[in-house]
């Protein structure tokens, strides 16, 4: 009985209005991630179209394609007439994957019964997971031609067995992959496996720095309000804007010190984790020399503009800690504050994770763009991908939110607001019950 | 001239009116104390004064500065302990007062001069070099006592300071503000502890409501009110302002 006693008033406790909203906001949130993945996912999974090239055109390439179509694919043919550079080809041609099927492939595979040349070119538009999955489905567009070429000719042309290699392995395929408008002859997943390896502990270090910076201030600042130590300060003879800069100051040092150490020893970790693997592809010099013509890898400048984005991101979350932790009276009610923060950093995050965030529907992007933290968890990729207007614009938005925060917040310590502003939705309720029993 | 003179100061909360036109003063080396019930508005009264909420109407005039006009130099003039204060619970004693020292002095010698006087002050001796966190309350309330009275502002103002104290505790620093005082220093006080404020003031002013409906010296008061103590003299000046 005594237990049961015990046991409701800690739930009582822990089930405040608070957390059950904060419940009910996740909710919704995954809620929508989940919708809007399953579109994402959909889109890079569903269209099974084939954009070729026949240069050669013959009765085998033609039956070829007939089988590609006869298994319930689309194939858009397509004859471009200058192909000596893939990107402006690609763009010409408006579409994201081509096969090209060059001249005297009939004759390599039928007359020569050798492997025939195939060129495949992939445009990569970002480096997030679904990115990856539309490699997938690219690489399947390749089985699909190797198998009608395998299987045009067992039923078309008598092969004798030594020609059972040529059956099993009928053509050569040349990648090529297209950044903007740049290319290289490297394979669509090899590119996007070496970016994902880049760019995957980047957003967690991220995040982990919002959250521990902003939860350091949130808990710095009430508790110098609990103890009334944040009184003594601002009836002493200082400057408060001072005050106020010094807390924000230490906190962003604190939090770029901790960024240091997560971005050395996540390297480390990864570079530990797989091993020779990545060294071996990166430390072969065409590769990298691939990967920096597809102007793929980070310059100085670059980490430069990485490092600010970040910087700024980090500010922001300081000054939206400072103002909600000088809000409130009570340790409690702190440290449930953190939970706006965390939503706002973890819905960009996992978004920009597993998909595109710059190829949502236009409504959805400009929601999750007004999230300040989305320009960092998007910067690499913008970067990469050298979509400068985002990223600078993005940029610009932070700035001025910053600027705008700052000025509630210098607003909040120079008033009187910091001692008689108050965001305790429990004290709230709890006046507003006790007036409820008081009629 | 005064050392604060209060000019009908105001506060209306949301929904309270904490202060209603609160007018007094405190002399050089004077010391008053507000006293009334919980939630009579002394608080809210010292806050103002304080500078850290601005008077819905109303002024106060710290050494000649206003609160309104010239927050910044009332701050140089005062020091503020409020009521239930903490410290930074991860200093030592020591650190603290160097610290605080350090925002109040202009160059690190007054500093040292401002942390020797708090150090003889607060009696703590050689626990000042152990972790607040340790403390018990009446240490702290010593140690924070100390701060506010190092730097020897022209008016030190203390929100209940005598609360969480025992008797021995409490007498001590009832003397060292006395003391102080002799010394030239002014103080305003509060209290919701109407006899042991009798023999530390030297004015008091009886707050109830938000309204201060009387101010005078102990003595006068309780003979003007034909009482034994502060104590009776409030009650019946409660009773008088509900009859009228
Ligand atoms: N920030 C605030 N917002 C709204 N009302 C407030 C606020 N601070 C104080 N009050 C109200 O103002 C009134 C006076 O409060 P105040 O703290 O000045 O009383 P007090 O005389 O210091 O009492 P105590 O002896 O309990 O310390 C109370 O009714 C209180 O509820
Ligand atoms: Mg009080």
């Amino acid at each position: 009985m005594k237990f049961i006693n015990l046991l409701k008033k800690e739930l009582k406790d822990l089930l405040s209005a608070q957390t059950i909203m904060g419940m009910v906001i996740t909710l919704v949130i995954f809620y929508g991630l989940g919708t809007i993945m399953g579109d994402v996912m959909e889109k890079a999974m569903s269209s099974s179209e084939i954009t070729v090239c026949d240069e050669d055109n013959t009765t085998f390439t033609n039956s070829v394609l007939q089988a590609i179509e006869n298994q319930g694919n689309k194939v858009i043919k397509v004859s471009p007439s200058d192909q000596s550079d893939p990107a402006k080809l690609m763009k010409n041609i408006n579409s994201d994957s081509l096969v090209i099927i060059p001249e005297g492939f009939t004759k390599t595979v039928l007359e020569d019964k050798k492997q025939a040349e195939l060129k495949f070119i992939n445009v990569m538009r970002n480096s997030s997971l679904s990115g990856t999955i539309s490699s997938e489905k690219n690489s399947a567009v390749i089985d699909i031609i190797k198998e009608a070429v395998s299987s045009t000719l067992l039923l078309n042309y008598g092969l004798s067995d030594n020609d059972i290699t040529t059956v099993k392995e009928p053509v050569l395929v040349k990648d090529i992959t297209v950044i903007k408008d740049r290319s290289a002859e490297i394979s669509y997943s090899a590119v996007s496996s070496l970016t994902m390896m880049q760019n995957m502990f980047l957003p967690i270090v991220i995040f982990i720095l919002v959250m521990f910076s902003s939860q350091m201030i949130i808990s710095a600042i009430s508790t110098e309000k609990i103890d009334k130590t944040l009184e003594t300060l601002l009836s002493a003879p200082v400057s408060r804007i001072s005050v106020l800069l010094a807390k924000m100051l230490a906190a962003a040092i604190v939090a770029m010190l901790n960024a240091g150490v997560y971005m050395i020893g996540f390297s480390k970790y990864m570079n530990g984790m797989t091993g020779g693997a990545i060294e071996k592809i990166s430390s072969s010099a065409e590769v990298s020399k691939m990967l920096s013509s597809l102007g793929l890898q980070f310059a100085p400048a670059d980490y430069v503009l990485l490092g600010l984005q970040m910087f700024m991101t980090l500010l922001i979350s300081l000054g939206v800690a400072l103002i909600l932790g000088a809000m409130v009276n009570d340790a409690k009610s702190a440290q449930t504050l953190i939970m706006p923060i965390m939503l706002c950093a973890m819905l960009p995050y996992l978004l920009s994770m597993f998909t595109s965030i710059n190829s949502l529907p236009l409504g959805i992007k400009i929601l999750i763009y007004l999230i300040p933290f989305t320009h960092t968890f998007t910067a690499t990729d913008n970067l990469m991908f050298d979509n400068m207007t985002i990223f600078w614009g993005g940029f610009a938005y932070q700035v001025i939110l910053f600027i705008i925060i700052m000025f509630f917040a210098v607003r909040l310590f120079t008033s009187d607001k910091i001692f008689t502003a108050s965001l305790n939705f429990m004290q709230k309720s709890r006046a507003k019950r006790q007036i409820n029993s008081d009629r | 001239m005064p050392v604060l003179e209060a000019k009908g100061l105001t506060k209306q909360y949301t929904k309270v009116l904490a202060a209603n036109d609160v007018s007094f003063s405190i002399e050089k080396g004077e010391i008053f104390a507000l006293i009334g019930p919980n939630g009579a508005g002394k608080t809210t009264t010292i806050r103002m004064i304080s500078t850290l909420i601005k008077p819905t109407a109303g002024d106060a005039i710290v050494n000649g500065f206003s609160i309104l006009q010239n927050p910044e130099k009332v701050r140089e003039n005062i020091t503020y302990l409020p009521d239930e204060a903490g410290a930074y619970k991860s200093m030592t004693g020591k650190a603290y007062l160097n610290f605080m020292a350090g925002i109040f002095a202009n160059d690190p010698q007054m500093a040292k001069e401002y942390v020797q006087k708090a150090e003889k002050i607060c009696g703590l001796g050689e626990r000042l070099d152990e972790k607040i966190s340790g403390y018990s309350r009446g240490m702290i309330r010593k140690l924070l006592l100390a701060r506010a009275v190092m730097t020897s502002p022209a008016l030190a103002i203390l929100d209940e300071p005598t609360s969480g104290l025992d008797v021995i505790n409490a007498l001590e620093i009832r003397k060292m503000i006395k003391e102080l005082a002799a010394g030239g220093m002014s103080f305003l006080l509060s209290s919701h502890n109407m006899l042991e404020i009798e023999f530390v003031s030297d004015k008091v002013g009886i707050i109830t409501g938000g309204k201060l409906m009387v101010t005078g010296r102990p003595n006068e008061l309780k003979e003007r009110y034909n009482a034994a103590n502060l104590e009776e003299v409030f009650e019946r000046v409660v009773k008088e302002h509900e009859i009228h």
